[in-house]
């Protein structure tokens, strides 16, 4: 399995691999810091499961959504998002993502999640 | 007032700037749901600057008069936290919740305030492991020529810009919120922002 954490911010990318690590090993994981920089990882090494931020530089997870799944259909995104209103929650839904969750992931939500997309 | 201002290296900013996200994403939902409203959330821009600094960009503000929100919150990390409204939104917000009074206004202003630094200050303090406590809020409708005068920017020292609109767009209301600190608050923030950082290595 292989995974792809997205975040434009440093701190909310080292928490979210913390979590991850202690399921997956370090090796399995890739890192992005915007949407553009996403679809490049996927287009090359086709990760089983993407996490993404929503608001970020140069495209945000909005655009990003449907052009990473473009690229990988079998790609699971679980977007990880400060921005919890419904509707965010439903557009990311309605755009693709399998998952919407809110920051920071803790160990147990990260085993939750992996195990939802089992 | 001490005017030296307390720096943070790349490291620390892009920590309080992450865990400003999460508190004001907190903070936008809730004020979304109660305006049944959808907010554009943006990148914040985090900026640490003296009081007098901080007049100096009041200036590149473009409207001429501001509803100026204050609520105090105490604890490890203590200040106030300032939301700013200008009167053209104001008055969108007015029209949205259906107010035709002044002073209903001022006080739908004050519940705004009241959830939305609430509910930024208090995630914000959990995410560092701490707790705040507030004080009632205080609102004042303020000339930008007389900002500088204002009582509350005189008293703090540095201030936390968080340079990111609550940006109801259909509604067309925005909003700019301001964290203003004491040197003893912001060093407190400084240590506890790397023993986050320490937590992660």
């Amino acid at each position: 399995m292989r995974y792809l954490v997205t975040d434009d911010s440093k701190l909310a990318r080292m928490t979210l691999i913390k979590s991850l690590t202690k399921f997956v090993d370090n090796s399995q994981i890739m890192q992005a810091t915007n949407g553009n920089e996403a679809i490049d990882i996927v287009d090359k090494y086709k990760p089983d499961i993407v996490f993404l931020d929503l608001t970020m530089p140069e495209m945000d997870g909005y655009e990003a959504i449907p052009k990473i799944l473009k690229s990988n259909p079998k790609t699971k995104i679980v977007v990880v998002s400060a921005d919890i209103q419904t509707k965010a929650k439903e557009m990311a839904i309605s755009l693709g993502a399998k998952l919407h969750v809110q920051k920071p992931i803790n160990s147990q939500t990260m085993q939750e999640i992996l195990e939802l997309l089992e | 007032m001490n005017l030296e201002k307390i720096t943070f290296n790349d490291d620390e900013k892009d920590v309080l700037q992450e865990l400003i996200n999460i508190a004001y994403g907190n903070a936008t939902a809730i004020v979304a749901d109660i305006l049944d409203a959808f907010a554009s959330l943006s990148v914040p821009i985090i900026e640490v600057m003296t009081i007098n600094e901080l007049l100096f960009k009041f200036n590149n503000f473009k409207h001429s008069s501001y509803f100026f929100s204050t609520q105090a919150f105490i604890g490890d990390f203590s200040g106030e936290c300032a939301f700013f409204i200008n009167e053209e939104s104001a008055n969108n917000l007015a029209k949205h919740l259906d107010i035709d009074n002044v002073a209903d206004l001022d006080d739908a202003i004050l519940e705004l305030t009241n959830i939305l630094t609430s509910s930024l200050t208090m995630r914000l303090a959990q995410e560092m492991h701490t707790e705040v406590t507030y004080s009632l809020p205080n609102i004042s409708k303020i000339p930008l020529s007389e900002l500088s005068n204002s009582k509350t920017l005189q008293y703090y020292s540095q201030v936390i810009v968080i340079d990111t609109k609550l940006n109801f767009k259909e509604q067309h209301i925005d909003g700019q919120i301001f964290i203003l600190t004491k040197d003893g608050s912001m060093q407190w923030l400084k240590k506890q922002l790397n023993i986050i950082l320490k937590s992660l290595i």
